[in-house]
Parts: structure tokens; sequence; C-alpha cells
């Protein structure tokens, strides 16, 4: 298995509040703070094989109820690497994690730990028990107590060995020659659940933050914390609070004997989760946070407050409408829909839970947003923090969010578990329907899935791995839907069985137009607008005038079309030699700094257009880039245009460009290999062209909403 | 649509039937208790008015008895325990819970009550803090917040010259036409739609007792100052379960005993005076929800 570097850490769903330094006997060991609920709990890391981003499912959701604290192990992530084995001691990282918590003047708190962690927070709770309100420990490492996971005993470990094969790389002599295979193969083992690629990547990632040196001083040189199993009996005996014990069937690291061992020892209860590996919070994180909220709410009871709940034939038919940010074009299709939804259910209340910017389009609807919508991560931003000169390795982005997905499916599951609607809407959730799929005992509505395309692709250039990657996602896409069809009580194509890709799911994965004909509802295309009647009165009040040949480009909202703008501005000059009447109005959006545009001849650079889809339905040419939602009202209002799909979006190159092709609309330029010239050129033979484009039907909003009324 | 019931109906098959019941005597009244299931805690259902008994718990013993081990007792009046003539105070009912705790080996218990039964439960709650864990309070009647409008309107102790809504709910009329007055009540009671199988219930175990034993019931209610003062000296974890359509109580009582106790309140939009027989699986999970809320004592 190769896995792909990753340089940049990711954008997070939620940052610190506070963060600084622990300076004990010299090393620094840096902390953050999230939140300031009146509980805290402390997430202990685990040895310097990884660092606090582990938790990195968690913080959103637990600082949402708890104060958080975590800290990065010495040997790890900000927190100094010490030369000495002795810096490294078992009581080190639990003196650590006292001293993180008087640092930040917390007296008592949760002590959560994974593996070490979970070890070393028994430990604060049994030496310190003032300072421990319960202990969630998954998957404990507590030495001596149990024998160890036999994986371990198969090679010794600081022995020259003559294979590298399976569990002989637990040794300090590969980890020195090569630690990313050792991690590589490690976490391999550690995350056993198919579909872990993304999983598997973090924690290789973070292994490489630390190094092997600081594995060696602290999982082989560093003294034993006590020296035998009595001494590890009497250390859980001496733990007075609350104690939870998790650990997974199936994990590789330690044994559910020890786990046993310390839940009876502590008087603790044990979770036993099968079909799970050695890191639930990653894999399971939706599982494991329900837990963590449990537990701390079982030792320290939130406030009490009102509660209503409303007898079943009392209740006002609602809906919750999840609008995905990523691309604003959903916005105005899903109001579309809403309103054709109350057309047939006039009594329908319908709330929305959306982000910036689709909650600028809602608001000027007058939809209810759901005021949990401002607990939301930020999507749109961190798809914007992934691109680069008209570059979007869409699914990439999309992977690089998974803390951010599951984030605001917390978010979303504490909105429907305190108020019970009768239909979920999600267009283009993705949140919503994987954690769905992975939880299915959570689902307690109707649900209707809305998407526009089907299947993730790899671009070309991103070899074996990414088409590996790809096929990965589609088979568990495809495995949830088998196993699990009551979770989508209804899925919408927004558009016709000819506009999904001809294309495979991957190898040994069936065709992605059998399949999703079988699996899905087709709405035709929605738009969310009605085709302009009278363009050349539109034209009049746009300010267009006859002889004018009016270019519109718009690169949308974000500042990825900076470059795009650049260029086409380049290519005016010889346009205009071509098209004498040549009018350019660029539309540089709120990211985009209109000074910063080279000032021409005939060309207008404006910061932002009101309404602009009424001038895209009057223009005699508009340029573009690939998404869905504008060459779409393009291709409508029947209107010639350019477009450059950005490179390494797997929509745009394949979903989008096909269907375009279909509706045979559009021209397609490449940004790799059309300059000034070959954009001048395009302008005028496109510009002000009659197209013969397929007609774009008008019913598609109408016609979702009467598939998903059905469920009301 | 009235009830048409004139005496009470042979019980029904029940869900589950009591591990253990017996009876126990107190001034020589014979009070009759029922054990259900085993661990802990103990759950004691508590008797609310004696116009029903402790049958009104019915949707509940089968699911908490999985979980935990219920006490009941049928209140005096009603049942098969005594009717005596008199002894009806709040202070008797609450003797005879101790007496019915004593008598099963019930050294604590978290206290469920409906109603009229809060006054007995928080007589518990407040001066026997040591043996109640926990007290959940199920559309209290007690005379905190607003009373209903109408309630206040007609005597209960004059002969009136109408017979009209809550004119019933007066001791000449329950004299005179006790039938008519238990289906007027309990249609008061579930003001839910679709309730015929609750007020069928509850008229029949009204017509276990009579008139007159309901006329001695009427002495005994605590005033305003005691309750205060009880809510005060309770320090059990407390839940208020108030349906927001109560047209026997109204909405504000539940909603003020819980501000005066801290408790925790959860409204029950759309619901009347007896949700946990009209929405027996919400009230059962809250029930449940809130013994797993409970500080567990030290074994």
């Amino acid at each position: 298995m190769i896995v792909a570097a990753g340089v940049r850490e990711e954008t997070r769903a939620r940052y610190p509040d506070e963060d600084g330094y622990v300076e004990r006997d010299g090393v620094r060991v840096y902390y953050e703070v999230y939140g300031d609920a009146p509980t805290t709990f402390l997430l202990f890391p685990t040895s310097p094989i990884s660092h606090s981003r582990l938790w990195k499912a968690q913080i959103p959701d637990l600082s949402r109820h708890f104060r958080v604290l975590t800290f990065d192990p010495r040997g790890n992530g900000r927190s100094d690497r010490p030369g000495s084995p002795e810096a490294y001691s078992y009581w080190e990282y639990v003196a650590d994690g006292r001293a993180v918590l008087e640092a930040t003047g917390t007296e008592e708190a949760l002590l959560a730990g994974l593996c070490d962690g979970g070890g070393w927070a028994l430990a604060l709770a049994a030496t310190h028990p003032a300072a421990a309100l319960g202990v969630f420990a998954i998957a404990p490492l507590v030495p001596r107590l149990t024998p160890p996971h036999p994986n371990y005993l198969l090679y010794p470990p600081d022995v020259p060995l003559d294979t590298d094969e399976g569990w002989a790389k637990c040794n300090v002599h590969y980890w020195r020659r090569d630690y990313r295979g050792f991690l590589e193969f490690f976490f391999a083992q550690q995350l056993p659940e198919p579909h872990s690629t993304k999983q598997i990547e973090d924690c290789v990632r973070w292994g490489l933050d630390g190094g092997a040196e600081s594995l060696v001083l602290a999982d082989q040189e560093a003294p034993s914390p006590w020296a035998s199993e009595e001494d590890a009996r009497a250390l859980c005996s001496r733990v007075r609070c609350p104690v939870l014990v998790v650990h997974g069937d199936l994990d590789a690291c330690q044994t559910r004997e020890r786990a046993t061992a310390v839940a009876e020892l502590t008087r603790g209860r044990l979770v036993a989760l099968e079909g799970a590996g050695h890191l639930p919070q990653a894999r399971h994180p939706v599982q494991v946070n329900g837990l963590l909220r449990e537990f701390g709410e079982s030792v320290a009871p939130p406030v009490p407050k009102v509660r209503t709940w409303t007898r079943a034939l009392n209740r006002r038919r609602r809906a919750l409408y999840v609008s995905s940010p990523i691309g604003l074009g959903h916005a105005r299709r899903d109001v579309a829909i809403a309103k054709e939804l109350r057309k047939l259910h006039p009594d329908l209340e319908i709330d929305w839970l959306a982000q910036h910017p689709v909650t600028a389009v809602l608001e000027a609807e007058g939809e209810r947003i759901h005021p949990a919508s401002a607990l939301l991560a930020n999507e749109s931003a961190h798809i914007e923090s992934e691109s680069a000169e008209h570059d979007l390795h869409a699914f990439q982005a999309i992977r690089r969010m998974d803390e951010i997905l599951v984030a605001n499916f917390m978010v979303f599951f504490d909105v429907v578990r305190e108020e019970p609607y009768d239909l979920w809407i999600g267009d283009e959730a993705w949140e919503v329907d994987y954690y769905l799929h992975e939880n299915p005992e959570l689902k307690s509505s109707a649900y209707v899935w809305l998407t526009d395309f089907v299947g993730w692709l790899p671009m070309e250039d991103g070899g074996e791995r990414e088409s590996f990657v790809t096929t990965d996602y589609n088979a568990e896409m495809i495995e949830h839907i088998a196993r699990f069809p009551r979770i989508r009580d209804r899925a919408v194509f927004v558009g016709n069985p000819d506009d999904v890709v001809p294309d495979s799911f991957g190898a040994e994965l069936p065709g992605i137009r059998d399949w999703t004909e079988q699996h899905y509802d087709f709405a035709g295309y929605v738009t969310g607008f009605e085709p302009v009647a009278d363009r050349e009165k539109l034209r009049h009040e746009l300010g267009y005038g006859p002889g004018e040949q009016v270019c519109i480009v718009t690169v949308g909202g974000s500042g990825v079309g900076a470059h795009l703008l650049r260029r086409v501005v380049a290519a005016l000059p010889e346009a205009r030699r071509h098209v004498p009447a040549l009018r350019m109005i660029v539309v540089a959006g709120p990211r985009i700094d209109p000074a910063s545009l080279p000032q021409h001849d005939g060309l207008e650079v404006r910061a932002y257009v009101h309404d602009l889809y009424r001038h895209l339905a009057a223009c005699d040419l508009a340029i573009v880039q690939g998404g869905l939602t504008t060459a779409m009202e393009l291709t409508a209002n029947r209107r010639p245009f350019l477009y450059f799909p950005l490179r390494h979006h797997f929509e745009q190159n394949f979903h989008v460009r096909h269907r375009l092709q279909r509706y045979g609309a559009g021209r397609c330029m490449d940004f790799e290999t059309d300059g000034p010239s070959e954009i001048a050129a395009a302008i005028a033979e496109e510009i002000g062209r009659e197209v013969d484009y397929r007609p774009v039907e008008t019913d598609g909003a109408a016609r979702a909403a009467k598939l998903i009324a059905e469920l009301l | 649509m009235a009830v048409e019931l004139t005496a009470p109906p042979p019980e029904q098959t029940r869900a589950l039937y009591p591990d253990e019941s017996g009876y126990v005597e107190r001034d020589g009244v014979e009070l009759h208790w029922e054990v259900y299931g085993s661990g802990e805690p103990t759950v004691f259902l508590l008797p609310t008015w004696s116009i029903i008994h402790s049958r009104h718990w019915k949707m509940q013993i089968p699911y908490l008895a999985r979980h935990c081990r219920v006490l009941t007792f049928d209140g005096r009046g009603n049942g098969r325990s005594d009717r005596p003539e008199t002894g009806y105070e709040e202070q008797e009912f609450a003797a005879d819970a101790i007496t019915v705790m004593d008598a099963t080996a019930t050294e604590r218990a978290v206290l469920v009550s409906l109603s009229l039964g809060a006054q007995r439960a928080l007589l518990l709650a407040g001066e026997h803090s040591e043996r109640i864990d926990g007290a959940v309070f199920i559309c209290p009647a007690v005379p905190l917040g607003e009373p209903l409008p109408e309630r206040t309107r007609y005597s209960w102790e004059e002969e009136l010259d109408t017979d009209e809504g809550w004119a019933k709910y007066n001791r000449w009329y329950w004299l005179r036409d006790y039938p008519g007055f238990l289906e007027f009540f309990f249609s008061q009671m579930f003001t839910e739609a679709h309730s015929t199988k609750p007020i069928e219930d509850c008229v029949g175990w009204g017509l276990e007792t009579t008139p007159e034993t309901l006329v001695a019931t009427q002495n005994g209610i605590l005033d305003e100052g005691h309750i205060r003062e009880l809510c005060r000296q309770a320090s059990c974890p407390i839940l208020v379960i108030q349906g927001t359509g109560d047209a026997i109580t109204g909405s504000g009582r539940g909603v003020a005993l819980a501000e005066e106790t801290g408790g925790e309140l959860v409204l029950l939009e759309g619901s009347g005076h007896g949700p946990h027989v009209r929405d027996p699986v919400h009230v059962n999970l809250l029930l449940r929800e809130f013994l797993a809320s409970l500080p567990r004592r030290p074994a």
C-alpha cells in the first residue's frame, strides 16, 4: 500500500481557543484548550507514534458540551523531543497530563486516553484521585497487567532480524531503517476495518511528524513504570472514580483480556465494539463521541433545562433541509424544490441546516435557518484553502474534510435528537448520508438524498493510488446502500439517466449508469428559475445595446478563478480585433480585487453583479469555469459559452462535461493549453452563435418535490 | 359519548403479576401492596387521589420491573385497601407509604407520583429524605402557580343549581350521580383525542369506591406554605413531567413545582393529566432515563 504524503495540516473543524506550553525539567509540552463549559475533559495523547490530532473527530463535538484539553506527547507534535530514555517514562507522561491541568487552572477533569494514554489516565486517577472525575479508556495499555498482545511476542523488538515481514517490522532496527514502512504496516493492522484508507493516511502522517527516534526512546528504552503484574493490578484497584473501558474485538495492539481486567479492577464498565480495531475514535467517531458524551454527562450531569416533547398527533409537519455549501448552485435549486414541496403540503414547515454562502440565498428568500447552523464548521473555506491556480483536487479536498464532516454530522444529530422532524432532506449532504449508513440505528425520520453526480472518479495523473482510493470510496458507498437500503427512503438524481457518466465505479464494481438507474429516481435538471421569455427586453433593461456583443466572464465566488480571469482579460485585445463590438464584463466576485486586473478598452470589471443569472441570460457569450450550475443556467437560456473545468476537479472534468456534451452545450476549453490567442479565436467563433442545445426541462423542481412529498 | 359503566368490570389480564403481594395494617386500616421484579433501585409508584387505585400504573410496571424493583400499594379508600370513614389526610397517606416500605424491607426508594400523589411524595421527600433517592412528579396537584379559572368558579361544599362542567365537582352532585361525575372527571383527565380506553379504565376503577369515600378525602390537602417548606427540604433529584393540555390542574402547577424544587421539567405538548397512560412509551423512557441519571449509591 502506498500512502500519499500530506504536507499541510488539513483545515480543522475547530481551532483551539487557547494554547500554550508547560515546561518540566526543560521539556516543553504543547497543549490546547477548547470551549469553556464547566466540566473539563482532558484527552491524553498516546505514545509518540502519534499526537493530539488523533482526537480530531472528537474535539469539535465534545467541546460543544465540555471544556476540552489536549496535549502533544513529548516526542511528537509541537512538544519537545528530549534525547534521554528517562524523559519518556510512563510517569513523565502522567505528570505532563497533571501539569496541563494545573497550567490551565483545572482542578478536576474527566480523563480520556487511548492505548498508552488510557493507561496514563488511569495512573493519574490512581495517584491523584482529586483530579479525576472519571476515566474513559480506549484499549488501555497498562504494562504487565496481562500478557501483551501475541503480535508483540512474534519477534524480539530490539534484536536485528533477517526478515521485515509482518510483525518483524515492529523492531527498532527496522524503525530506524524504514519508519514509514513500519507505520504503514502498523496502522493497517490497527485499522483492520475495510475502507480505512483516510484514517491510515492520517496516522502515518502523524507518526512521521514524530520520527523513529522518539518511538525508540519511549517504547523500548524508557524505564518500566512498575515491576510486576501485582503492581499493575494494585494501580488499577486504587482508581475510585467511574471508569469506562472501550475495546474493539479486532484490536491488534491491546487484548480484550487486558481491557476486561482494567474494567474489573476499577469496578468500571466495558463497552465492547464488534468489528472494530484499535482506533475506534478515528473509524467509528459517531459511536465514540456518543459514548464520551454519555459518560461525561453521567459523571457530571448537565444543568437541567426545560424539555418539551410533543405528542405525535399534535406535531406540525416539519422537514429539515440540509443543503451543501460546496458550490452555491445547490441553494437555488433547493429553494425551488422547497417551494414546490410546500405546494403539495401547504402545512409543511421547513428548517434549513446550512452555512454560508447557502444561508445568504436562504435569508433573501425568507427561509427559516435553524439556529444550530451557526455551529457548523465551514466547508467552503476548506475547499477554497485546498485550491491552487485554476486547480482544485475535488476528491482529495472532500477526503481531507473528514474532520469537518463528522463535526457537522454531530451538529445535525444533536438537532434531530432534540427535535423530531418528519423528513430529512440532504442535497449532497455527504456527512448526513455517510454517517447515517455508518450508524444506521440513528435514523429516526424519513430521509431523502439528492445529488447531481454519482461516482468518485480518479484523475489520470493520480496514478494507481488515486484509482485505488476512489474505487474504495465507491465500494463502501455501494456496500452501504446494499446493506442498509432503508436509510435512503428516496435517492433523487438531479438530472436524467443519460446524464450519468458511462464509467465504472472501479475494478470489480458495477457500471455507474446501470447502478444509478437501479438505485435512483430521476427528477430531471432543476435550474431553480424560469427561463427568460423576452431576451431583447431583458437586454434593454440591463443596458445592453442592440449593436453590442456582450461577453460575461465569471468564476464564482471563490478566489480560485483569478488566473482564468487574467488570461481571459489578456485575450481581450485580440478578441476585439475579431469582434469590434465586443463588450467584456468581468465579474471578480468577493474574493478577487477588481483593481488587481489590468485595464483595457471594452473591459468592465465589477466586484459584484446583482441577479447575475439575468445577465447570463442576456449575454451573447459567457466564459465560465466547469461548475454544473452556471453551465446549466446558460444551457437552459440557450446562450453560447466557453467553459474551463478546474484542473483535477473530477466532477467538472467528467460528470459536468459529460452532461454538457449530452445537451450539446458549451465549448470545453483547457486551461493547460488554451492561451489568450485560442481564447480570442473561440470568442470570435462562439459569440452570438445560434445554438441547438437540447432543451432543459423546467419541471425538475416539481418532479423532485413530488418524489419527496410521497414520504410526508 | 357516555361510558355506560355502572359497576366495575373484572380486572383485565395483566402483562405482569406481582412477585410478592400482601397486606399491612396501620391504625386498623389494611393496605394492599405489591412488589414486582428485584434489584436496585426500588421505584415506589405512589397512590394518587383515591378515585382510582394502583392499576393506573399498569403501563409502567412491566417495563420498569425489567430494570429495577417496583413497589405499589392501593391508597386507603380504593382498590384492595380498606375504606375507612375518615383519616384521608395527606399525612396518613405518607405514613401508609412508610409502613409499606417497612413491610416490604424497602430501605430507600425513588418515588413516582401522579397528581394528588405529589403531596404525599413531598411529605416523604421532605420529611424522610434519608429514604428517598429521587422523585418524579407527573402532573402534580399542588397549590403552587395559578389554578385553572374554571375550577375556582363553583363551590364543592354547597349545593348548586347547575350540573354543568366543573359544577359537577361538588359533593352533592357526587352523591346524586357518581358515574356522571366519574365520566366528566376522566374526560377532563384525558383531553387527548381517541382516549376512550383510558377513560373507561378510570371510570371502572372509580366505581370500585364510593362517593362517600371521595367526600371523606376532601379535607386533608396540604396548604401552600407547607408545600413550599417541603420543597425546600427535599434534597433528592427531581423530575416534573407536565402535560401542557392538563385540564385537571393546568400546566402552571407542574411548572411552579419544578421551579420551587429546582427540578428538571419536561413539558409534554398536547398531553392532558394522565400522560403515563396516554403516552406510556414516552413516559416510560423518561422514567428510565431519570433512574439512570441518579448517582449510584456506594455498595
